[in-house]
């Protein structure tokens, strides 16, 4: 027998084996140990998020509108949680198993063993029974969330806006994976536009824990922790008392306030009516509450002071004098007679009495209607369109809210595609002269639109914030706004203040309002409300020479634009500018379109 | 003088079971660090490692015949010892497989390894009664010497252990003489069976494998047909043998081949040190930096799962280190082996070198997810004092094989 032969065998035998094994720690250690790197942490590392506090929202003079407040939610980490005590866990929450099966559901595909919110704003008996009860209650935990508080009895509730938990939708749609289920997001408003500014930025803490779950210690001695960073704080332009002031005058009835600063755009303030209370929306929003006000005929979450789109009725007609002047199809002291009626093909159109040849400031102070149904078809709808539009008609002003809405400024092409091309005729344009047909505006923009009118073409980007505050430093940062001259002559523009100076001061519709303490300049607008009573328009801005605030009032089914709209817009005028106060009734008694 | 010392004494083959003893050392420190109940263990092993030399030096220095002579009183005492501690040992995870004595267990069933060995170097070298492998009287002996412990250890139960003595005894057979073809023809139906169990196409091919063995040995054919037939019955009957098992055995079994089949059970373990070893990497994470290790991912882990720690914090550099010194060890006892005038020595360290390579491979195979999860130990590293000793024991009848390598009794 020949041992050495045999030997060999031994040797390859054990070379085999030795090499099987270090062939495999090859494949372990060198071709990717990244991927076990990473499980070998998961396993260990416990990520432990916590949620910065949202920043603080001021008015224009440093009093706190939006505060934070600290609440319990209660969270679920999957990765521990064990399904047999889903009974045990609704019995707490008082929910139904098949809710919680729902919420578990939706947070599959996310990370196992990051703690997941399933309720919020729970009772802090809740939370001592999940302390009392921890080792039946595997991955329930809770966590402490800032809400909102909002401290003061400013309401406020279309600027502000309110934060919703983030929708599965909005949760694909984000490009980072910032937002987690169970996340709030800003979702209208001030919340909703400056989320990025005010959300602030999550803390993450890196916790070991052992193969039990039990936490050993912070890891790498919490070097690589992140800390929370609480948002920015949003400076107002808005003036929390004029804003009181105004909700209260528009409280019972349906419409929109926009006032704002014509030398800077700042929004002095906006009032939606009927509104909603955000303190609803703190906190966990109850599903009925929601209910109610999303079929609330009287549709509270719409805001409209910027959303709207109503026809402007008279208040706009400085739109076809400008466009007039400027085109130099009239002169400021041309004048258009009017008869007192108007026949345009079959159809005859009609004015509030006859006034004879005019010029544009007596046209405007009176609001005769034949005057701008000549002065429309001599400028044209494409001038017309073009006029309103240097004007904020038809877009977005750019207010720093995302509820807005461009309105609707017809041209040809609008009506070639609504009517088809030989559906139409000038009698349409006719309308459109006086601010009626299919014209659409907003509040907001009738508010920019005065605004351009009295600082004589100065086209401001309207908006609610005037800085950003670092919560750290204190340090403001000054927001920049788009600004432009529009191509109107200056000149022009004082024809048509004339125009509205005598409105309230001459023997215009809204001489009602005039008052000694202040000189106002405005216009009445009615819309024709196909549905009902008419909704009633009021422009104006003051002092009359060297203008401090533009504002824009709309009531719903109020009638002529004078008759509630006007003394709306005088009292805030006069709350503003000399912090008068009348809290007597808004009566109906003014007249005039 | 030196060179005398050379002559006698085989460094090689000492130290690197001495670097394996202080691998395993440092790996037990750092598993059982800062855990209160099992901090002692890291001492038990270095003063069992201390006391283990001594051992290896006086099993040196022992005359060979006087351990030829006293294998067969060994294997007795291992054998009475395994009777006894069925009845009288103590029972950990289902296992009876310890005696406690102080603050030792002393574990028989590691002794009854070294003692197998013994006994069947001894029966296969005894010159006066001239055994022979190939007479089939002879090799039912030496079947029944490795079967009878085997036996009795299945009654704890404690099947990795047993797998080893199985293991052992072809390699041992072998080399004292047994024919190329008897070995074939055992090894056939051992082939075919995990074969068949595999799936259809690898039965296949061991059995085409194996009738063209068949042709190269040409013997007589119907032996040659005879085994070839028992091998086909043998893929068959696994298959057969498996359908009948309870779901809960079949479970078990797939989790042996298949870990993460069942990731909170008996896979738990594998998918945990496959993670442990995968994240040490090139350089490792360092001394007592393994997240996997020092919080205790792997149960019991300074025992069959040590070498994770090994990979985790030394990565492959450390892993590979350690993988070196046992193909070192291994490559010189079979050359000691080779070496050794003296068959009753030159057996047992076939065996012994047997026994290392089946450890190495079912153990680190085990923790790196590619052979099933089967409990047995790393040799010289896996804390566990009858463990060490009885591997410090084979490895001082190593070094007494080298010693005495050119004399013939």
């Amino acid at each position: 027998m020949d041992l050495s032969k045999r030997k060999n065998f031994y040797y390859v035998f054990s070379l085999v084996i030795c090499m099987i094994i270090g062939g495999r720690l090859i494949q372990l250690q060198l071709i990717n140990p990244e991927k076990f790197d990473k499980d070998a942490e998961r396993n260990s590392v416990k990520t432990i998020i916590t949620t910065p506090a949202r920043g603080l929202i001021f008015d224009r003079n440093g009093k706190l509108l939006v505060d934070n407040k600290p609440s319990y939610s209660v969270t679920i980490t999957k990765k521990e949680f064990d399904t047999n005590s889903i009974p045990m866990v609704c019995g707490m929450l008082g929910i139904e198993t098949e809710y919680l099966k729902g919420e578990l559901k939706k947070i599959e595909g996310t990370n196992r063993f990051i703690p997941t919110r399933i309720m919020r704003d729970v009772d802090f008996r809740i939370i001592s029974f999940i302390e009392e009860n921890r080792e039946y209650l595997k991955g329930i935990d809770y966590s402490i969330d800032p809400i909102r508080l909002y401290p003061t009895d400013f309401k406020g509730s279309h600027i502000i806006g309110y934060t919703k938990e983030v929708s599965e939708v909005m949760l694909k749609k984000q490009n980072t994976d910032y937002y987690k289920q169970g996340d709030l997001i800003g979702t209208t408003g001030l919340e909703a536009g400056y989320e990025n500014y005010l959300r602030g930025e999550k803390g993450f803490e890196f916790i070991l824990q052992d193969s039990k779950g039990r936490e050993v210690g912070p890891l790498n001695d919490g070097k690589n922790d992140v800390k929370a960073v609480s948002g920015y704080d949003l400076i107002l332009s808005v003036d929390a008392e004029v804003q009181k002031y105004a909700e209260k005058l528009l409280e019972g009835r349906t419409g929109g306030i926009v006032a704002m600063d014509p030398k800077t755009g700042e929004i002095i303030c906006m009032v939606s009516k009927p509104d909603y209370d955000l303190n609803n929306f703190s906190g966990k929003l109850s599903p009925k509450i929601w209910t109610a006000l999303n079929t609330d005929p009287k549709k509270p979450l719409f805001n409209r002071a910027t959303q709207t789109r109503y026809p402007p009725g008279s208040t706009y007609k400085m739109v076809s004098a400008l466009a007039s002047l400027q085109e130099g199809i009239l002169k400021p002291n041309s004048t258009i007679p009017c008869e007192g009626s108007f026949k345009f093909g079959d159809r005859v159109f009609g004015d509030h009495g006859a006034y004879g040849s005019i010029t544009i400031p007596t046209a405007i102070e009176h609001s005769s209607n034949v005057f701008f149904y000549k002065l429309v078809l001599r400028i044209g709808l494409a001038n017309w369109n073009k006029y309103g539009q240097m004007l904020g008609f038809g877009n977005r002003t750019g207010i720093d809210i995302p509820e807005e809405t461009k309105g609707l400024l017809p041209s040809a092409e609008y009506y070639n595609k609504r009517y088809g091309p030989k559906g139409w005729t000038e009698g349409f344009v006719v309308s459109l002269g006086i601010g009626q047909g299919e014209l659409g505006v907003s509040p907001l923009q009738m508010a920019l639109y005065t605004s351009i009118l009295c600082n004589s073409g100065t086209f401001l980007q309207p908006h609610l914030v005037r800085d950003l505050k670092n919560p750290l430093t204190g340090e403001l940062t000054p927001i920049q706004y788009k600004k432009h001259e529009v191509a109107i002559d200056k000149d022009y523009f004082k024809v048509i203040q004339k125009g509205m100076y005598l409105v309230v001061n001459g023997s215009g519709t809204a001489k009602g309002i005039r008052t000694s303490d202040v000189v106002i300049a405005g216009k009445t607008g009615t819309a024709q409300n196909p549905h009902g009573q008419d909704h009633s328009w009021f422009i104006a801005y003051a002092p009359f020479d060297d203008p401090k605030i533009a504002i824009c009032v709309m009531v719903e089914n109020a009638g002529f634009g004078a008759t509630v709209a006007a003394p709306i817009a005088q009292r805030i005028i006069l709350r503003y500018l000399l912090g008068l106060a009348d809290e007597t009734e808004v009566r109906d008694t003014f007249g005039g379109d | 003088m030196q060179a005398k010392l050379f002559d006698k004494f085989n460094f090689v083959v000492f130290f690197s079971a001495l670097g394996l003893i202080t691998f395993g050392l440092v790996a037990i420190y750092s598993a059982t660090f800062g855990n209160e109940l099992v901090s002692g263990n890291f001492t038990k092993q270095l003063v069992s490692a201390c006391i283990g030399v001594i051992v290896v030096l006086a099993i040196m220095y022992t005359p060979p015949k006087y351990i030829a002579m006293s294998s067969y009183i060994i294997y007795g005492i291992v054998l009475i010892l395994l009777i006894a501690v069925i009845f009288l040992g103590k029972k950990i995870k289902g296992q009876t497989s310890w005696f406690s004595m102080g603050g030792f267990g002393v574990q028989p069933s590691e002794f009854a390894k070294v003692a197998t060995v013994l006994a069947l170097a001894y029966f296969l070298s005894n010159k006066n009664k001239e055994a022979d492998v190939t007479k089939f009287r002879d090799f039912m002996y030496a079947v029944g010497i490795c079967l009878l412990p085997v036996a009795l250890i299945m009654l704890q139960p404690d099947m990795g252990t047993t797998l080893v003595f199985l293991f052992l005894l072809l390699p041992v057979l072998y080399w004292a003489g047994m024919p190329n073809y008897i070995l074939f023809f055992i090894v056939a139906p051992a082939i075919t069976a995990i074969c068949a169990f595999l799936g259809t196409w690898y039965f296949v091919a061991a059995v085409i494998f194996i009738i063209a063995m068949m042709l190269v040995f040409k013997k007589n054919i119907l032996i040659s047909v005879v085994i070839v037939c028992i091998s086909i019955a043998s893929g068959f009957s696994v298959n057969m043998v498996y359908n009948k098992l309870q779901p809960y055995q079949q479970k078990r079994i797939q989790s042996m081949f298949n870990p993460e089949s069942d990731p909170l059970g008996a896979g738990y373990n594998v998918i945990q040190s496959k993670i442990a070893i995968g994240s040490g990497g090139l350089s490792g994470k360092g001394f007592l930096q393994g997240t996997q290790t020092q919080l205790k991912y792997i149960p019991e882990q300074w025992t069959d799962f040590i070498f994770c720690m090994v990979g985790e914090e030394f990565g492959f550099i450390g892993s590979i280190a350690v993988v070196l010194l046992f193909l070192i060890l291994i490559w010189q006892t079979i050359h000691i082996a080779f070496l050794c005038k003296n068959q009753f020595l030159s057996i047992c360290c076939i065996g012994f070198a047997t026994i290392f390579s089946f450890h190495i491979l079912i153990n680190l195979g085990m923790i790196m997810g590619i052979m099933p999860v089967i409990g047995i130990p790393l040799p010289f590293m896996s804390y566990g004092v009858s463990f060490l000793l009885s591997n410090l024991i084979m490895l001082g009848i190593i070094l007494n094989a080298y010693r005495n390598r050119k004399d013939y009794v």
